[in-house]
């Protein structure tokens, strides 16, 4: 069946150990000039995480944040997050910190440490910034999500561990609305909660499953400018859209062609490419494989990071939907 | 005997019993054990409740490479975490015997992926009928590709799975070499197999791996008449299993190396006989045969504990287990695999179709002091529960105790573990000249886990 608001427009990645590709991108965000900056998570064990930069027509330019515990590096990092001067942060859940680099990956500063208390992390995830700069961070062992000023300043927090109601149970991912309004991906508890620019909890959506507004590990949540809703359902292999009333209103299982780079690599390497023919896994090629997050533009695509495929695949919104 | 003297044998045959069919055990986890009982543990063990891990999501969160693991080392978090931390020992357990016979190595296969499929079907299918784990490990893809098998075909067979199937898998051979089947049964083995195969998949190099399934090419299969161990027939891989696991020599083969495993590095004749006769009176019932060996008087007595080398995987995740450090995955689990794989056992690796070669192979002088240091390491955790309990335990025996008395609450606080004598009296000698009232000397819980690492330092501990 085809897709009824949306249209698959291209891919971007290869799955690479550094450099030009990714390994295992768990968030990604666009700078304000439109270049995209993709958080591959690796295994911590392999060495391979970094924050990598390219455009959006797959010209690759330069990476930052590789492995180690010294600043400048991460381990295990999680999140992803620009701020209006395309300062980058980045959640390490292995150091429990956020390192921040400038946007051409020069290190600046880093903050946070292990702990309960305000200010403290235990395992930070999801990030994303409100319209005065501050930035919300999912500690999601410590289930609760932290507010803090752009240069660390703890200024509250919110939530608990639990199933009820502003309850959280290894909450991943984060996202503001227009009015500041926060979305977590309630991880384990299979459901995204809404709650105010305040914390106050506003709704809940979705249940454990598999059917059309059901989740299995939701990961990434995000809402767009124009006010869609779409969740990464981590577990299921797929997307789901969501409009007015928290509706569910489509789903996407992915789409993805031959990335430029994934192209360029076979045409320089006819037996893989000749292995690729004989093997005929040609719509398997295509699914979605943990996808973790999403992101938006102003001209209606839709990025979504395919954690298993090592790759970003890209839709063109194509109609307009009721917000949520 | 007296009360106290059967409850310490209790203790005893129970540590022994989760030592051989886990990975040891807390004390406090042994006094639940023995309230139990001994039979009715051995069932648990045998029957642990199949079900999805419920900490499965977490392990795919931390260790994301390891959901599409392309590699043995991308693989090593997610088999590391379920052997530090399984409530169904024995499940684990059986999987680490079979990926010793049946092995597939990473070295060839390197599709981190496939092998962990393979432990799973272990674990699903290890303690069940040896005729269906053998059937369904001749359909597993990276078995096939291992042995060659996508390369045997109708009027051109492959002999290697067909050989390795009935020397390595099976029947074996004899100190001499000698099998109780020809090469004309390997080669109408090998024709039977034909068309056995894994189906292609897209190189690892673009889009990471993809999960491997079985194909069986019917084109590509002979279907001839063959002659294998007396019968004749049409015979295909199925009709070949099912002729194997009727003879003596496979059930004989069968019974050595799980006594190999589970009781002693030293064969028993007898003892081996008797579990030949339980497989071919089960039809190979695995689950069966571990009963009667776990339940006997043999498996119990004093002759065969602490008679065993412990492998690496024993002895790390023996170690972790008993430090209980990990309630959620992270770095130090996931690289467990690693300390394995430096005392000489690569999980997930192993060095060629005949698996590791097990017992006194075990320890030369480098992985010795890599077992050491590795134990004493994690025995010296005390911001872990288990270890930061063991002292609770020792302390509870008693402030002041003579220096016997001191190292005996040690050892079972440890999980009611025992040395030899000498070994004993070293130790015990080294708690005279240190004890409590010794100036200078190491005091409360530090005195208590200097000797706890002393312990995992002694030649015995090796054992299990």
């Amino acid at each position: 069946m085809g897709l009824e608001n949306f249209a698959y427009s291209q891919t971007i990645g290869i799955a690479s150990f550094l450099g030009r590709g990714f390994m295992n991108p768990v968030d990604m965000r666009l700078d304000s000039k439109g270049i995209l900056f993709v958080l591959s998570r690796s295994n911590a064990g392999n060495k391979d995480v970094r924050i990598s930069v390219q455009t959006l027509e797959s010209d690759y330019m330069y990476e930052f944040g590789r492995w180690g515990t010294d600043p400048g590096q991460t381990t295990q990092p999680t999140a992803i997050v620009l701020d209006s001067d395309d300062r980058v942060f980045v959640t390490d859940e292995f150091m429990h910190n956020v390192s921040i680099f400038d946007r051409e990956g020069k290190f600046i500063e880093r903050w946070g440490e292990f702990g309960s208390g305000d200010g403290q992390f235990n395992r930070p995830s999801g990030m994303a910034m409100d319209s005065e700069g501050n930035i919300q961070i999912v500690d999601h062992l410590n289930a609760r999500v932290q507010k803090f000023s752009p240069d660390g300043r703890f200024i509250s927090s919110f939530g608990t561990f639990g199933t009820g109601d502003g309850e959280f149970n290894f909450p991943w991912g984060i996202s503001l609305d227009a009015e500041d309004g926060i979305w977590i991906a309630d991880w384990r508890n299979d459901r995204v909660q809404r709650f105010t620019p305040d914390g106050e909890f506003v709704s809940v959506l979705g249940s454990s499953g598999s059917g059309d507004g059901e989740f299995d590990r939701p990961s990434g949540v995000h809402v767009s400018a124009e006010g869609t809703l779409y969740v990464a359902d981590w577990r299921n292999d797929r997307v789901q859209v969501f409009g007015a009333d928290g509706g569910h209103s489509e789903t996407l299982v992915g789409d993805a062609t031959l990335s430029k780079w994934c192209q360029e690599f076979l045409d320089v390497n006819p037996e893989q490419a000749s292995w690729r023919e004989g093997a005929g896994l040609f719509e398997q090629e295509k699914k979605f494989w943990r996808p973790s997050a999403i992101e938006t533009n102003d001209d209606g695509l839709v990025l979504i990071a395919d954690s298993c495929r090592h790759r970003i695949q890209i839709y063109q919104r194509t109609a307009v939907m009721a917000s949520v | 005997m007296t009360t106290v003297a059967r409850k310490h044998q209790d203790v005893a045959v129970m540590a022994h019993l989760l030592r051989r069919a886990g990975f040891g055990a807390t004390r406090d986890q042994i006094d639940q054990y023995v309230a139990r009982g001994y039979e009715e543990t051995v069932e648990d063990l045998l029957n642990p409740v199949a079900a999805r891990p419920e900490d499965q999501d977490l392990m795919d969160r931390y260790f994301i490479a390891s959901v599409e693991a392309r590699s043995v080392g991308h693989a090593d978090p997610q088999w590391s975490w379920r052997l530090a931390t399984t409530t169904k020992p024995l499940e684990e357990k059986i999987a680490l015997f079979w990926h010793s016979l049946l092995a597939v190595g990473g070295i060839k296969l390197d599709h981190g992926l496939e092998m962990l499929t393979e432990i799973d079907l272990f674990r699903r299918l290890g303690l069940g009928s040896f005729r269906t784990l053998l059937f369904e490990i001749s359909r597993n893809p990276g078995m096939m590709y291992w042995l060659d098998n996508q390369n045997s075909h109708k009027g051109a067979p492959n002999e290697n799975y067909g050989r390795e199937l009935l020397e390595l898998f099976s029947m074996g051979i004899d100190e001499l070499g000698e099998g109780a089947y020809t090469e004309d049964d390997v080669k109408a083995a090998a024709r039977a197999f034909t068309g056995w195969a894994s189906k292609p998949t897209p190189p690892p190099f673009f889009l990471g791996p993809f999960p491997m399934e079985f194909r069986f090419d019917k084109a590509d299969h002979d279907n001839d008449d063959k002659l294998f161990l007396g019968e004749t027939g049409n015979f295909d891989g199925g009709d070949i299993i099912d002729i194997i696991v009727t003879k003596r020599a496979t059930a004989r083969f069968v019974a050595m190396r799980l006594y190999l495993f589970f009781v002693s590095d030293e064969p028993d004749n007898a003892e081996i006989e008797r579990l030949s006769d339980i497989f071919q009176e089960t039809d190979g019932d695995i689950r069966a045969i571990l009963r009667s060996l776990f339940n006997s008087d043999h498996f119990k007595s004093e002759s065969v504990r602490f008679r065993k080398v412990k492998s690496p995987a024993e002895l790390v995740f023996g170690a972790a287990r008993l430090a209980d450090r990990f309630d959620i995955p992270d770095m130090d689990s996931s690289t467990l695999a690693n300390q394995a794989m430096f005392m000489g056992q690569h999980l997930l690796n192993p060095p060629g179709v005949e698996g590791w070669h097990e017992g006194e192979e075990w320890v030369d002088s480098g992985s010795l002091i890599e077992r050491i240091n590795f134990a004493a390491s994690e025995l010296g955790r005390t911001d872990s529960t288990g270890i930061q309990r063991m002292i609770e335990l020792v302390e509870y025996a008693g402030e002041g105790v003579g220096p016997e008395e001191f190292v005996e609450a040690c050892l079972d606080a440890m999980g009611s573990i025992d040395l030899g004598s000498g070994s004993k009296a070293v130790l015990v000698e080294h708690a005279a000249q240190n004890g409590p009232d010794t100036p200078g000397a190491l005091d409360g819980g530090e005195r208590i886990v200097e000797m706890f690492q002393l312990i995992v330092s002694t030649p015995d501990y090796q054992y299990c």
